[in-house]
Order: structure tokens, then sequence, then C-alpha cells
């Protein structure tokens, strides 16, 4: 089972080359083409924080990771 | 001063004394109830007549760090937008103090998005009065991908917003007062004022005065 395990989690895709920035509320990676946004945490200005288009228009939450600050 | 639904605080927490919060009828909501915020711990009690109540507390810490975000931008390229007749005066006299750029009345299509316009503005961030009435303004930045901070009351739409600050915003008073927070705080931010200097002009003075909008 272990094996079995591991060879799915190899089989994952894995993304090489230029990296691409995840979304802090659901960890989807986020396009070029897509309408994402990109701004430095509101409390800390450490995190950069970024919001894909459909976090957005949920309104889902998101987290800083340095200070814990909620948004929006 | 009626005092009703606000929990006991040590004085000097929070930015203005609470007199002057409650006299701007800052924490005022309206009668339509918000789940979206009732989760996040906005709504701090619901009167009697159906009014919700908002926390002061969040109000408070939101001016602070939406104040700290604004801080952080290039003051021309942060634009404050109200379509509302009772935002034009705050925002006007926010802008005056802080460098940002206002757009107050009718928001032009392609303001943002069409760069051959002869009012186009690039925009690194956006300050919206009301989402409910701005809503080209926040279509367009959303587009761009440019972060919007604003005003939100309990039955504004809160999608495309990365940074709310709770609060009541209709109010001409309530208006007047969190822009002069804000303008207040983004200099001290800046380091042009002294943590505990005031502006030169009191909240009264960014308020609509009634002639102007007849």
């Amino acid at each position: 089972m272990s094996t079995q395990s591991a060879q799915q989690t190899s089989r994952q895709p894995t993304m090489f080359g230029i990296e691409v920035p995840r979304c802090t509320s659901c960890n989807r990676p986020i396009s070029p083409d897509e309408k994402g946004v990109r701004f430095l945490c509101p409390n800390c200005g450490q995190a950069e924080i970024w919001r894909c288009e459909k976090c957005r228009k949920l309104g889902n939450t998101w987290r800083c990771p340095v200070c814990g600050f909620e948004g929006p | 001063m009626s005092r009703e639904g606000v929990a006991p605080v040590p004085e000097g927490e929070f930015l203005v004394p609470i007199e002057k919060y409650m006299f701007a009828g800052v924490r005022l909501g309206t009668r339509v109830s918000n789940a979206y915020l009732e989760k996040r711990g906005f709504i701090f009690a619901v009167r009697h007549d159906g009014l919700r109540i908002f926390d002061l507390r969040k109000i408070d810490e939101r001016i602070r760090i939406a104040a700290k975000m604004i801080a952080r931008y290039d003051p021309s390229k942060v634009v404050a937008v109200s379509a509302k007749p009772y935002g034009w005066r705050p925002v006007e006299m926010f802008c005056k103090f802080t460098g940002c750029r206002p757009i107050i009345g009718r928001f032009i299509p392609g303001t943002f998005t069409n760069p051959r316009a002869s009012y186009y503005i690039e925009a690194d961030l956006l300050v919206v009065t009301d989402p409910k009435v701005d809503t080209q303004a926040i279509t367009e930045a959303a587009q761009l991908g440019i972060p919007v901070v604003a005003l939100v009351d309990t039955d504004t739409p809160f999608q495309f917003i990365d940074l709310m600050i709770p609060c009541n915003n209709k109010g001409r008073r309530s208006l007047a007062l969190i822009y002069w927070l804000l303008a207040k705080l983004v200099l001290i931010e800046r380091g042009l004022l002294k943590p505990g200097e005031d502006l030169p002009v009191p909240p009264e003075e960014f308020e609509t005065r009634l002639r102007e909008i007849e």
C-alpha cells in the first residue's frame, strides 16, 4: 500500500520552469490570463497575498501567513 | 448620549472618543441582515427595530489597517471614488490631504481600462465609498487586478473587495469621520504627522454641506 501511495503522489503533475502564484485562500495556481490580484498584507506588509478571480468573486476569506490577519 | 450596544472598553483604546463615533453614527448598519458580515464578527448586535449595529472595535481596527495599506502605495496612484453626494466632500478632502486622486460623481466607463481615453487613470489601489453604487469602478478594478478597499454596510455586495471597513457608509457625518481618520492615519504612517497630532481641520470640515448638493 505504501508503494502504491508513493506512486500516486509521484503521478501528481509537477510544474517546472516559471513559478505560478497560488491563491492564498484556495491554494489554486493562478494562471497569467486570470484576473487575480496581488497585494502586500495590509496589516504587516511582509507577506504577499494573491487572490484568484473566483475567490474574489465569492468573497472567500484570506489569511496572512505571517501575521494571521484575516480579510477581506 | 446613548451608549446602547457598546461593550465597556477602556478610554484611549479607540482612535477618537466613543462619543464622537456615536454622534457620527458610524456603527449603525441597515435593517438588511448580512450573514457574511455576521459570520466574520463585524456585527455586534441587532437593535429592537432591526438595525444592525457594527462592532466599534472592528471599525477602529480596520481603519488602522486600511490606513497602513493606503500609505504603502504611491499617492498619485491611489484613487478614491464616490458616486454618492454625501461622499463627495469627504473624498475630496481626503485626497487633498493625502495626495490621492478623487473621482466624484459619475465614474466614466473606461477610466481604468481604456488607455486611449483622455480621462484614463493608471491606478494601483482603489478606495470605494459604497460598493453598491460604485459598481463600475469595482468591475474595472477587478478586470485589471487592482486591490479594492471599500467601506461596507450590511446591504452592500462583497464581490471583488480585498479589504473591508465595516461602517455606516450612508451618513454624512459618518463618512466625514471615517475619511478624516483615514487621512490622519495615512499621514501618520507616512511620517508627515506625529502620532498624537491631529489634522489641521476638524472632521466637520470633511462633511458635505447640504447646500453644496442643491
